[in-house]
């Protein structure tokens, strides 16, 4: 049970270094969804910027488209009038004046002349009538004369860079009418405020982003990045306009909302996978808790079974004992009369009787004191005899005891007994420790042998010894030779030795053996010649 | 040794007939009887010197017979084939001459007999 706790311990120890499988599943999960939505809601305000950047960028183009709309029919008008009013330039002059605004602008009026483009009619910053236009903005012309409507272009000139509209054959065939205006060679910063104010913006005469094209931008640093391209027609040319926004369109808060959604979201998992990690140990606790009663309980079931059992076997044991003794008791009797009845026929038959006489007597005798020695055991190992301490003749007890038994047919008894080995002891209960010893012995020479048998003084304690030259006995026999009921007889019930030792212990001795199989036992018996239990009082 | 009048008393007549044979085979006399009743009687009306007894009999056990024996009391042998600690240890106190359990050695028997009579002898000649 204590080994069990502290095993649950230690594992619950070992657990709570390391997330259990279903809150690292929790927190994957919900991490996983964290980022998937924090990447949605990039996605969804990238795309809202983009759109915002876009409308954004129309409106200017728009505005940008509107504000050149009118050009076109300025200048189909400035070139009917040329043709209407040839002659008086006056006319052109001060219509022409009404378009320009400032004095960076000028009309003008080219016709061919032979290779070479010759103004016909200027206004404004433009140059003088006669003279000839030079040969690269000649280039703009031959294309506004092969295109129906207005074309334009930006043109170098020196320091300068102008803004060119032309339209072809608007003051009769081979005429140009031309509106310009000049820039300053930097592109960066000149396009006029409008409400874009917070874009960046640049403005290219071209459907591509050519930095030749390019006319004004509201910032240096181009081509602008991820910005959007809006192109938008002015005349028959197309214009493009590119935007980029510095700030986010969608606010600053907007822009951050993927970051907020991952923060949130961050901590919202932490806390969902703390909960379902606590649960998870409570359970797993509690489980652990159920299982170690469980266990528990199951122990205590199996040994509250036990106990029945051996209660029940304990009754029948006592049942099988009171049976064993009745019996027991019942045999002494007839046991006695047989044995006086052995006397009678022995003494009665004298010096007359047959060797074969002799012979059966002699086993009648022996088997009749087996019989009496299996009762005295049994009885004496079912119901302990309190011994009675007398002092016994050791000398005179085993000269009786080998008479009790005579031996068998072919063993040869060879005795070495000093006389007066006086003990204090149960006379019947060493009596029966010697017919067990010698009948043992017996037992083990079927064959026949020799029992050499000696009793001796040694100190202050008496020594028998018991040796046969019989079949001897292997290690794991000899260990249990004094277990109750373990023999390796075909007769008996197997409590002689134990019996023996119970005996020679109460008596305060010691008994012991030595055994080589196919040599032979020896039995040593010690008690001590002093009393060691309480006398009976006389 | 001989010429004691030795009583058997014993309810088992086997018990009786061959211990009877065994003493008047060492040249005792014998007699017998069958129960303590009988037993008591007998030691009244006749003398015996040594009295070969059984505890457990019918009607009265051996150890309520040896206290009543008359005066001066025979030497009493007790035979016994149980364990009764509590009843052997009142007949010690009763002064039984000795205890045998059963079965018992014919030999050992009779020695004890033959101590209890020398018993018997002793008393008488110290009792003159």
């Amino acid at each position: 049970m204590a080994e069990a706790t502290d095993r649950g311990r230690t594992q619950r120890k070992r657990v709570r270094l390391r997330l259990r499988l279903i809150s690292a599943v929790t927190l994957v999960v919900l991490g996983g969804a964290v980022a998937a939505s924090s990447l949605v809601a990039q996605n969804a305000i990238r795309d809202q910027e983009r759109v915002l950047l876009q409308e954004r960028a129309g409106e200017a183009a728009s505005v940008l488209a509107g504000a050149f709309a009118g050009v076109q029919d300025s200048l189909e008008l400035l070139g009917t009038l040329a043709v209407t009013n040839r002659g008086r330039p006056s006319t052109f002059a001060s219509a022409a004046r009404s378009v320009i605004t400032t004095s960076n602008e000028g009309v003008l009026v080219t016709a061919q002349h032979g290779t070479s483009m010759v103004v016909t009619a200027a206004t404004g910053n433009a140059p003088a009538v006669g003279q000839a236009i030079p040969a690269d903005q000649d280039q703009l012309a031959r294309r506004a004369l092969s295109t129906t409507g207005m074309v334009s272009g930006v043109l170098p000139d020196g320091s300068r860079r102008w803004l060119a509209f032309a339209i072809g054959n608007a003051a009769g065939p081979g005429t140009v009418v031309w509106e310009r205006a000049a820039f300053s060679a930097a592109a960066s910063a000149q396009l006029p405020t409008g409400p874009w104010g917070d874009l960046n913006l640049a403005l290219y005469l071209s459907s591509r982003p050519e930095p030749t094209a390019l006319l004004a931008a509201t910032t240096s640093k181009l081509p602008l990045a991820g910005g959007v391209q809006y192109p938008f027609t002015v005349g028959a040319d197309t214009w493009l306009l590119v935007a980029s926004s510095p700030a986010p369109l969608v606010g600053t808060l907007v822009q951050d909302t993927p970051w907020i959604v991952l923060g949130i979201g961050a901590i919202v998992a932490a806390l969902v996978t703390t909960v379902v990690e606590i649960q998870s140990r409570r359970r797993a606790y509690a489980a652990t808790l159920v299982e170690e009663r469980t266990a528990s309980l199951r122990r205590a079931v199996t040994d509250l079974e036990q106990a029945q059992a051996q209660l029940v076997r304990q009754e029948k044991m006592a049942a099988m004992g009171q049976l064993a003794s009745t019996v027991g008791h019942e045999l002494r009797n007839p046991l006695a009369v047989i044995m006086n009845v052995l006397y009678l026929l022995e003494t009665m038959a004298g010096a007359g009787a047959s060797e074969a006489m002799r012979r059966h007597l002699a086993t009648a005798k022996r088997e009749t004191s087996a019989a009496t020695l299996i009762v005295s055991d049994l009885l004496d190992y079912s119901a302990e005899r309190v011994p009675m301490s007398t002092p016994v003749q050791l000398a005179d007890l085993m000269t009786e005891a080998l008479s009790v038994v005579p031996p068998p047919t072919g063993v040869e008894v060879v005795t070495h007994i000093e006389p007066d080995t006086d003990i204090h002891a149960d006379r019947d209960q060493i009596r029966q420790v010697l017919l067990n010893l010698i009948t043992n012995g017996y037992d083990s020479m079927p064959d026949g042998g020799v029992l050499d048998v000696s009793v001796r003084s040694a100190g202050d304690s008496a020594q028998i010894t018991v040796t046969d030259t019989g079949m001897g006995m292997d290690e794991a026999t000899t260990s249990r030779i004094f277990t109750p009921f373990y023999t390796t007889k075909s007769r008996g019930i197997g409590l002689g030795l134990a019996v023996t030792k119970r005996v020679v212990e109460a008596h305060g001795g010691t008994i012991s053996l030595q055994s080589t199989p196919s040599v032979g036992t020896s039995f040593t018996v010690t008690v001590p010649t002093a009393e060691t239990m309480a006398s009976v009082p006389k | 040794m001989t010429g004691f009048a030795v009583l058997v008393v014993d309810d088992e007549p086997g018990m009786r007939d061959t211990l009877m044979a065994i003493l008047e085979l060492n040249g005792y006399r014998a007699s017998s009887a069958p129960d303590g009743e009988t037993a008591v009687a007998a030691v009244r009306e006749g003398a015996f010197d040594v009295v070969v007894m059984d505890v457990r009999m019918p009607g009265r056990d051996g150890v309520s017979v040896l206290e009543e024996m008359g005066d001066p009391p025979p030497q009493v042998i007790l035979m016994t084939a149980y364990a009764q600690e509590e009843r052997l240890r009142a007949a010690v106190k009763a002064s039984a001459f000795a205890i045998v359990h059963k079965p018992f050695a014919t030999h050992r028997m009779l020695s004890l007999i033959a101590d209890a009579s020398r018993a018997v002898n002793n008393v008488s000649r110290a009792a003159q």
